[in-house]
């Protein structure tokens, strides 16, 4: 039984792990791209996410930041059908509609360092696919550290 | 081919502007000072801070609702939440918060970042605020947190990201935020804020992760840090003594401060009960008593200084967190604190110098080792040799777990839920890793022959009488003028029990387990009582034999019945 492979996206791609309803009936989650904010000279930063047609994925669907603090994002909407963007954001998670053929931009903040979801989170669009994640790097500042000799991590 | 035109989406929304929420609350919070709280019991309508007053009793002078009529309360309002997508712990989120309410409005903090404004009287949602909170984190225990404070126009609540935050309290807005921990480190906060003098004190959570604890102080207008009280000396300072010389066992210690401390005025002594030593069962790795793990400190509210200690559990090797309250009380004349620990014990203290008084046991199976009268500690049962097992009594959830005890002025008993279950831990030492858990065992609690009850203790430690229940109990108890004592059971009942005599009054089922703090306050001149309810947690520590039981997530408050009132509302 093969269990490991070196070509993960090679697999994925033969077990129809990576479109819908070939291999299961959606598409598993954390199958899409990578990509990376851009991020301004004031350090706020911006991305651009799309939703790829009949695929119910984001794209990216893992989007790094550097760090935590100010995004931009721009949400496409590519797909013939409506759908919707939820994102963590401090204060309150910001929601928009996304229209088959629509654009808009929403603004959030989030702490750093740690992982965060974002999904379209209607019907069942989250475990079709539509959920992504956004990847704050970076560390808390040195004032929050504790006073202790540097530590072994895994 | 045709271009397809894109158009503009609709513009973004706060996800909470699709609610019922009104957007504000009455700007009831601007007048409660540090004076207000200081004498929090003179205006029982209130529950200004997260005991109801800062010597910890849990204990409200109302009393319109009593042992009289206490079987006719009914439900007033249910305040209900669910989480969205995903969240950090997503199987071990639960509703363990205590509800501050002043003046008709109640602030309530849920799992994963949520504080809540509610009308006390209706329930309707007045505005929430929500903090954005990595799903990575690390948490030992369960997506938790453990209530909000209030003073001076602002609501202060604690993250799982290990921020302060301060909102005002008429909106939610965020005034400040600061950064308290490292959640590389495996920092974390879970408690909820107290606040004394002009500062906001909150303590970090973490032990699990070889962490290093720590007591802070914010400046209530700024969000700066005052002061920051490390719950391990580092070599030289004093308590290092206890720990090894060589190596850095004391820079992985643990004894997190996090559940709410008490606070003397007169003293002016803060009283912080702290966790367990890192790793959690194996002590060979840092041999000596490890201060000021397990231990009641009492630290200087101005300065931060540990001015005495005691220390209920010296080298822990079971996991006996001393985090649980301290509650002040005074008996023949004497300043005292009563402090009920996981070991099993309770331990009375004289709260101006921290001389034992008297220690007693409040569970019937204790078999880890022996505390006597005059404080004597010897170990029995403990993980010693590598991979071999041991059984024990209390487990590492403890004879009562942080969820807390009350106490009645006017019967003079303490009211303690208790916890009488074993576990099977086996030492099993591993490196220290940031971020990693550091137990240093595999740990099996017993899901079969345990017990629980409501016992009553007078300030003596004679048991004046006991309610029994099957399960465990794992959550706070609530003492009332009316001579009532209200606690809820991991099945999702909450009870009246009579304060005098035990005896059952009354019972509503909720729907899920209790792990939180009951209140009660009054609007109009009328008393509703309110428990948040939401099973969850670390329920594999506490009482595994209830690890399918549901999480819920709501807010119950109850009252005696009145007229139907017909209004409509959004």
């Amino acid at each position: 039984m093969a269990t490991l492979t070196p070509d993960r996206s090679e697999m994925l791609r033969q077990l129809g792990l990576d479109r819908q309803n070939v291999g299961m009936l959606g598409r598993l989650l954390a199958t899409g791209n990578i990509g990376q904010a851009q991020e301004g000279p004031d350090g706020r930063m911006t991305a651009e996410i799309h939703i790829v047609p009949d695929q119910l994925i984001w794209d990216p669907s893992v989007l790094v930041l550097p760090h935590g603090g100010d995004l931009d994002i721009e949400f496409v909407n590519d797909d013939q059908n409506t759908h919707c963007a939820l994102v963590p954001s401090n204060g309150d998670s910001q929601w928009m509609w996304l229209p088959n053929y629509s654009r808009g931009t929403m603004h959030v903040t989030l702490d750093g360092p740690g992982q965060y979801w974002f999904s379209s989170n209607i019907g069942n669009d989250e475990g079709r696919g539509l959920i992504g994640a956004i990847v704050v790097m970076g560390d808390v500042p040195a004032s929050a550290r504790l006073d202790r000799p540097p530590q072994p991590r895994p | 081919m045709t271009t397809i035109e894109y158009r503009q989406a609709p513009p973004p929304v706060d996800f909470g502007s699709l609610t019922t929420a009104t957007g504000t609350a009455p700007p009831v919070v601007q007048g409660v000072t540090y004076e207000r709280i200081l004498d929090a019991r003179s205006e029982p309508q209130n529950w200004l801070t997260y005991y109801g007053a800062y010597d910890g009793q849990r204990y409200s002078p109302l009393d319109e609702i009593d042992t009289g009529n206490v079987t006719r309360l009914t439900p007033a309002w249910v305040f209900s939440f669910s989480p969205h997508g995903l969240h950090a712990g997503q199987s071990t989120y639960a509703f363990e918060t205590c509800p501050i309410v002043v003046d008709g409005v109640m602030y309530v903090s849920g799992w994963d970042g949520w504080v809540w404004a509610l009308d006390g009287k209706t329930g309707q949602l007045l505005w929430q605020y929500k903090h954005a909170i990595p799903f990575d984190v690390s948490l030992c225990c369960g997506n938790v947190n453990r209530g909000v404070a209030v003073a001076n126009g602002k609501v202060f609540v604690c993250t799982l990201n290990a921020h302060v935050v301060a909102l005002d309290a008429t909106n939610g807005d965020r005034i400040w935020d600061v950064t308290n921990g490292d959640v590389r480190a495996g920092e974390s906060l879970t408690i909820a804020p107290l606040v004394v003098k002009d500062r906001v004190v909150v303590g970090s959570s973490g032990g699990e992760f070889g962490v290093r604890g720590h007591l802070d102080a914010y400046d209530m207008e700024t969000g700066e840090r005052v002061w920051r009280c490390y719950t391990v000396p580092k070599p030289g300072e004093p308590g290092s003594e206890t720990w090894p010389a060589e190596g850095e066992a004391w820079a992985r210690g643990g004894a997190n401060c996090w559940i709410t401390g008490t606070f003397d005025p007169e003293t002016n002594l803060l009283y912080w009960g702290t966790g367990n030593p890192a790793p959690d069962f194996d002590g060979e790795v840092r041999p000596g008593d490890n201060l000021f793990t397990d231990s009641v400190i009492a630290v200087d509210a101005d300065t931060g200084e540990i001015r005495w200690h005691y220390q209920c559990t010296p080298h822990d090797l079971w996991d006996y967190d001393s985090n649980m309250e301290c509650i002040l009380f005074e008996q023949d004349g004497r300043k005292l604190l009563a402090h009920f620990d996981k070991n099993g014990y309770c331990f009375v203290l004289d709260r101006t110098n921290g001389e034992r008084v008297r220690i007693f046991p409040f569970v019937d199976r204790i078999t880890w080792g022996e505390i006597s009268p005059d404080g004597q500690v010897t170990p029995r049962i403990y993980p010693d040799k590598e991979g071999e097992e041991v059984h024990f009594y209390p487990g590492p959830a403890g004879a009562k777990e942080w969820t807390h005890a009350a106490y009645s002025p006017r019967t003079g008993l303490f009211y303690v839920p208790v916890q009488d279950t074993g576990a099977r831990v086996a030492r099993r030492r591993r490196e220290f890793k940031e971020s990693i858990p550091y137990w240093g065992a595999a740990v099996i609690v017993d899901a079969e022959d345990m017990a629980g009850s409501v016992s009553a203790f007078n300030a003596s430690g004679e048991e004046v009488w006991r309610w029994r229940n099957d399960l465990p109990m794992c959550a706070s108890v609530l003492a009332t003028a009316g001579d009532l004592v209200f606690a809820g059971t991991p099945s999702g009942t909450f009870v009246a029990l009579d304060a005098r005599s035990g005896e059952f009054l009354w019972q509503f089922n909720c729907g899920s387990g209790h792990h939180s703090s009951p209140i009660t306050y009054s609007v109009e001149g009328k008393q509703y009582v309110a428990v948040p309810v939401g099973w969850g947690a670390w329920v594999e520590g506490f009482l595994p034999g209830m690890m399918g039981g549901p999480h819920g997530q709501a807010m119950f408050v109850f009252s005696l019945p009145e007229d139907i009132d017909s209004a409509g509302g959004r």
